[in-house]
């Protein structure tokens, strides 16, 4: 197929459709009675007409993986600029702090709280961060217990996952959910318990392979007698709160002002728990504690390609290749791993602007709910986001394992798939005051239409109809 | 819209044109299974305890006094033990597997692994849901076997994930065609037909890498969602106590749906189920008693729904977790993770007894793990050949020793 646009009628598409031979065949597809707009399309091998090779399409593709969605406006403003000053201006977003919910103990208020502030923010940036590190360094709400240590997780990706991956191990490993949810605020020195000295190897720094299991008891022992306990502002421990179960109120207010005030939970080594022997830990010999572990893993070769790659894969390419993910890493080890700096990195590799990497990534439940609520400026629908969520199988805070969430095509079945039509049908029952839609098709899915999804957009009779065509379509599932 | 075993296995044998009404769906169903060479109603249920179950307390070796050593405080109490004979018992929270047991219905597999295992969660789900220690297949083993033996046509219920929103890896292969349904309820686009002509239009043949799984979700969903409309089954046991509906999300809910499917679509052959939260490092036994008790009011249930609707003879499941736990505790009040542990094989078909060898408990592997005696993938063969009569070297790649659980074939393993 050669690089010039199709045009086709309504008949054609239709024919096309139904004729069954389209499946490797994509089309830019112009609907006259929707609204079309000129693209520069390249044929890519990528299955669709890819429009990377174009400025806008190109300032598109970024807003739909650096944030999560956005208006016509927000892509005029972001096609006035080249794609490198592009790319810095959102990276060097400043994030925008969650204010606490109702009850900063409650997971449901957390959740509607984040979906909020994930579809009205300015700083989208930060929060896809915070989205990328809540699948990485994941933790179970339920291990939270009566606690606000949801909301401080949330709220330390927000800060330390922009800044770099020292700082933000380092704060990992004194966080209490994450202390609760693999067992660190049990580990004692008679009986190290092993989970989170496993895990912070094998998922969230070098990977399976780069370690022994003497490596893992031995770093057990390092992370030995670390216990939760609440701190003021100044740093001052402090008395946690009583839970009373005949009055409930009391108690959730009481944790809110201590929240508001500045107070904190986080882990602290207890001499008399910890294991203050030798230890020896990949090679390094001595009185290890939980950093120096964190800054040994930092030293090993395969930390910075390990790290990177979960970043790449979540933001740039199903698979991306090696070449690709070394040449990144390497610009982040090389900054003393800089969160930023490997952020631009991965947005100006070939695995991320290459034209073959348009429409490559799934979005992910909670991105498809938020993109949806940008792409139709209702922020109201977050309760229905929150009920749809366990539908498509990510109730953000109760992830299926410690190894995080899906990817792309993981996030395909039946039942998942079905829940996201369903929630377009909710999304756009009882719709007024959405955006014009033929502005939508081009500025929401670049007019690159498959040939069953455009004959659908025009078989659409009313605006509700065709927004669900849109938001529906399988386009608007990928990024 | 049932159609009975009866009238099922007279279509596959005649055809589906002999006068007897098929639904259309089904009987490509039919049809394929007739071509891809296994000609048989016989279903698998598989039950996966995500985590690591603990073999050790699941299946307890009382008898022997290194079992009290290695679990001062977490050890099962011994007047508690349900006793299958003199050396090992059951955990109390499986009085309803003890009876299924007692009435010859239940396999217990012994020391199931693999050599030189390995201690993560994810490289332990990687070697059981491909069945590859060495972790390089790219198939899961029952994608594998359904998409090769049980229904290249792409029929779109033999594979069945139940109670559940994603595809498990074990079902996930290039060629196999997987119905993945959370609740039988929500199975459903909302919105009136229109919508409900829309959605699978706008999912075919889309282009890109997504095309094919999106073009196969969506035809599934359109299949499961008439099957599910149209169903008559009603449960005939108690999938929770008090006869309430199972809650949603629960391993009750997933097996009442599990027989649902099995009752509603003969062509049904492979379902898959979870129950998660095995990884007790901490506060181990009011979980595990909590799960465990949730595995034996499930199957038991499962069990007398299937013979209530008179499809016991044709259903066989089994359990399995990643690994077994440390034999020793830790000192969180739970347990670390570990290698071989013990699995399940229940229903009618089943020749009770206990099958492979009980592991020392003092002659151990890497520091305090057991040794297996059998190997998972001599499960696997013997559900894929003796059970469902398929080609176990296709889908293992080699033989394994067999284990006679549904014939008095010579094997190396015998019942205990």
């Amino acid at each position: 197929m050669n690089l010039t646009q199709v045009r086709l009628s309504r008949r054609q598409a239709l024919g096309v459709a139904a004729g069954g031979a389209a499946g490797a065949v994509a089309l830019t597809f112009a609907l006259d009675e929707l609204g079309g707009s000129n693209l520069a399309a390249l044929n890519t091998g990528s299955g669709w007409s890819s429009p990377l090779g174009d400025r806008r399409g190109m300032a598109a593709h970024l807003l739909r993986r650096a944030g999560f969605g956005y208006s016509q406006t927000d892509l005029d403003a972001a096609a006035a600029l080249s794609y490198d000053d592009l790319v810095d201006r959102l990276v060097s977003q400043r994030s925008d702090p969650l204010a606490a919910p109702a009850d900063v103990t409650n997971h449901n208020s957390l959740v509607e709280a984040w979906y909020t502030h994930m579809a009205t923010t300015q700083a989208q940036f930060p929060e896809r961060m915070t989205l990328f590190w809540h699948g990485v360094l994941t933790s179970d709400y339920r291990q939270a217990a009566r606690f606000p240590y949801v909301y401080q997780q949330n709220a330390l990706y927000r800060s330390a996952g922009l800044k770099d991956l020292r700082t933000l191990l380092t704060s990992v490993s004194r966080d209490p959910l994450m202390m609760r949810y693999l067992n660190l605020d049990a580990s004692t020195a008679t009986a190290p318990n092993e989970n989170y000295a496993r895990e912070l190897m094998e998922l969230f720094t070098v990977g399976p392979g780069n370690y022994s299991e003497t490596d893992v008891r031995e770093s057990a022992r390092a992370f030995s007698g670390l216990r939760i306990g609440l701190y003021d502002s100044s740093g001052s421990r402090m008395k946690a709160p009583r839970y009373d179960r005949a009055n409930r109120q009391a108690y959730v207010d009481q944790v809110n002002a201590l929240v508001a005030a500045g107070a904190s939970f986080r882990g602290t080594t207890v001499p008399r728990l910890h294991d203050s022997g030798t230890k020896t830990f990949l090679g390094h010999t001595g009185n290890l504690g939980p950093d120096d572990i964190v800054d040994i893993l930092l030293a090993q070769p395969a930390c910075a390609p390990f790290v990177t790659r979960r970043a790449m894969t979540f933001f740039a390419s199903p698979n991306p290749t090696d070449a690709d993910v070394n040449a990144v890493a390497t610009q982040f080890r090389a900054s003393r791993y800089d969160i930023p700096t490997l952020m631009r990195a991965i947005f100006r590799s070939p695995a991320f602007t290459a034209p073959s990497n348009y429409r490559s990534l799934m979005r992910s439940p909670a991105d498809y709910m938020v993109a949806t609520m940008r792409a139709l400026q209702r922020p109201g629908l977050v309760r229905t986001a929150v009920r749809s969520a366990q539908g498509m199988d990510q109730v953000l805070y109760d992830p299926p394992s410690v190894a995080g969430w899906p990817a792309n095509s993981g996030w395909v079945s039946s039942s998942a798939l079905l829940t996201r039509i369903n929630f377009a049908t909710a999304a756009t029952t009882r719709l007024s005051g959405a955006p014009d839609l033929g502005g939508a098709i081009t500025t929401q899915l670049d007019n690159v239409l498959s040939p069953t999804t455009a004959a659908a957009l025009a078989a659409a009779h009313t605006d509700s109809d065709r927004w669900f065509a849109l938001l529906a379509s399988p386009e608007f599932q990928l990024k | 819209m049932t159609v009975t075993r009866r009238d099922f296995l007279a279509a596959g044998l005649v055809g589906a044109g002999a006068g007897i009404i098929v639904p259309p769906i089904l009987a490509k169903g039919v049809f394929a299974a007739g071509i891809d060479g296994i000609h048989n109603d016989r279903v698998l249920v598989v039950v996966q305890l995500a985590g690591g179950n603990d073999g050790l307390n699941t299946v307890v070796p009382y008898a022997d006094p290194a079992y009290a050593t290695a679990r001062p405080t977490l050890g099962v109490k011994p007047e508690t033990i349900l006793h299958i004979d003199s050396h090992v018992g059951l955990n109390p929270a499986l009085p309803k597997l003890k009876s299924l047991y007692d009435g010859g219905q239940v396999a217990i597999v012994q020391a199931v692994g693999y050599d030189k295992p390995t201690y993560s969660h994810f490289e332990n789900l990687y070697v059981w849901q491909y069945a590859d220690p060495q972790r390089r297949q790219t198939d899961g083993w029952l994608g594998k076997l359904l998409g090769s033996q049980l229904d290249s046509q792409g029929h779109p219920m033999a594979g069945c994930a139940l109670g559940q929103a994603s595809t498990p890896p074990e079902l996930r292969a290039g060629n196999a065609t997987v119905s993945v349904i959370q609740s039988a309820q929500g199975y459903t686009v909302r919105g009136g037909a229109g919508r409900q002509a829309t959605a699978p239009e706008l999912y075919a043949r889309t282009p890109g890498i997504y095309g094919a799984l999106f073009d196969q979700a969506l035809g599934t969903a359109e299949s499961g969602m008439k099957v599910l409309a149209a169903t008559t089954y009603k449960p005939m046991a108690q999938y929770a106590a008090g006869g309430a509906a199972p809650a949603a999300n629960t391993l009750g809910s997933a097996l009442q749906l599990t027989a649902q499917m099995i009752v509603t679509v003969p062509s049904v052959k492979i379902c898959h189920v979870v129950l998660s939260g095995f990884d007790t490092h901490q506060a181990e036994s009011t979980r595990q008693t909590t799960l465990l008790g949730e595995l034996d009011t499930a199957i038991s249930a499962f069990m007398t729904d299937l013979a209530t609707h008179g499809q016991s003879d044709r259903v066989v499941l089994m359990t399995w977790s990643e690994f077994g736990r440390r034999i020793n505790e830790n000192g969180s009040l739970g347990t670390d993770h570990g290698a071989a542990a013990p699995l399940f094989i229940v229903g009618k078909p089943v020749k009770g007894g206990l099958y492979g060898d009980q592991p020392s408990l003092t002659s151990t592997i890497d520091d305090g793990n057991l040794k297996y005696t059998v190997d998972f993938r001599s499960v696997y063969q013997t559900l894929i050949r003796d059970w469902l009569q398929g080609d176990s070297a296709a889908v293992l790649g080699a033989s394994y020793p067999e284990l006679p659980v549904f014939s008095a074939a010579p094997s190396v393993f015998s019942p205990a």
